[in-house]
């Protein structure tokens, strides 16, 4: 074989076994997380609590389980909900972890699921930012940059 | 066109005009209608007097203005603040109007609500806020009087003991009477609706 069309084959097996590879991760589930917010509060308010846009774009379901972040003591998985009695409660997710179908958004919001930051150890000021990484079942750890600013209305 | 013809025409017109005239007639007289759920107490609000971080605060120091009572405590980090930033809201609604409505958070956690913490905590929502406390009989006293429920219950080793409790706003007007609940989620534009037609009649 010519070195020319040796050096032709090298390069499409290389493009065919990046283009494999490619294919191969493209399995498996693929976080998203857009939206992400925190409300601003005093260092008085010892919790806050933290929302956000979690997408699965994959094709495997995956779950939320935990998170940190230098702003917190304990970043715990909360949910607000209405109790018998019609008053307000909250308790923490059940089985301790937040599934994210393949192919489906949960949305962490106000007066449901949320991200709770326990101990906080600041001030959230509008305007700044805070430092979170949201630990995956499946898709491992992804850090995740927070807005700290008043509820869109 | 023919004289008939023509009747028919002027009739329908007076319907019309007659029934735009009905519609507006029923759009400007009747009655307001509340977006909160209207109590008609017999017997004014319950007086009460609990402790703030500037001193003690009674129901009664308020007379004449529209009192909003809710009860939450600091710890709570979704719904109270939630709650909270709606009224906040509400009083940016009202303009100056806002100066004739009183806010009153009443703690439902007093063990860890102290009166400086409570009086930070709602004072971030707005200057006027006020937050209260007392003891735990005082505090059952209070809620009870107003149907209010609150319940401890175990959380998780990092978030201590959660409450929980009944997230509404209880609306007196200026005579001192309960006159209006506003339920969990209420808008801050339904609350200012309302709170504008209190302060105007």
């Amino acid at each position: 074989m010519t070195r020319r069309a040796f050096a032709l084959f090298l390069l499409v097996g290389a493009w065919l076994a990046l283009t494999l590879a490619a294919c191969q991760k493209a399995q498996g589930p693929n976080i998203e997380i857009s939206d992400a917010w925190g409300r601003p509060s005093p260092k008085v308010a010892t919790a806050g609590a933290f929302y956000m846009k979690i997408r699965n774009t994959g094709s495997e379901d995956d779950a939320l389980i935990g998170g940190e972040s230098p702003a917190c003591g304990t970043v715990e998985l909360h949910e607000s909900f209405k109790t018998p009695e019609g008053a307000m409660g909250m308790r923490p997710v059940e089985g301790g972890k937040i599934v994210i179908p393949a192919g489906e958004t949960v949305e962490l919001k106000m007066g449901g699921l949320h991200i709770m930051c326990i101990d906080k150890k600041v001030d959230f000021k509008p305007g700044t930012t805070v430092q979170l990484t949201l630990h995956f079942e499946k898709s491992g750890d992804i850090p995740v940059e927070l807005e700290i600013r008043q509820p869109m209305k | 066109m023919s004289s008939t013809a023509k009747r028919g025409l002027w009739m329908g017109v007076g319907a019309l005009l007659l029934v735009v005239l009905g519609w507006w007639g029923w759009q400007r007289f009747r009655p307001y209608a509340f977006h909160g759920t209207v109590l008609q107490s017999a017997e004014p609000a319950p007086d009460f007097t609990l402790m703030s971080a500037d001193g003690p605060v009674s129901l009664s120091d308020f007379r004449g203005k529209i009192v909003l009572l809710y009860f939450g405590y600091t710890f709570c980090p979704d719904v109270c603040p939630t709650t909270l930033f709606e009224v906040q809201r509400t009083m940016e609604l009202l303009g100056e109007d806002a100066d004739e409505v009183q806010l009153i958070m009443i703690s439902v956690d007093p063990l860890r609500d102290t009166p400086e913490r409570l009086k930070e905590y709602v004072q971030y929502f707005h200057p006027s806020f006020i937050g209260v406390t007392g003891s735990d009989e005082e505090i059952a006293q209070v809620a009870t009087q107003y149907g209010i429920y609150y319940q401890k219950h175990e959380g998780t080793p990092a978030t201590g003991y959660l409450v929980d409790h009944t997230a509404t706003i209880t609306v007196i007007d200026r005579e001192g009477y309960v006159k209006l609940i506003f339920p969990y989620g209420t808008p801050a534009e339904d609350m200012a609706a309302d709170l504008e037609y209190l302060i105007k009649h």
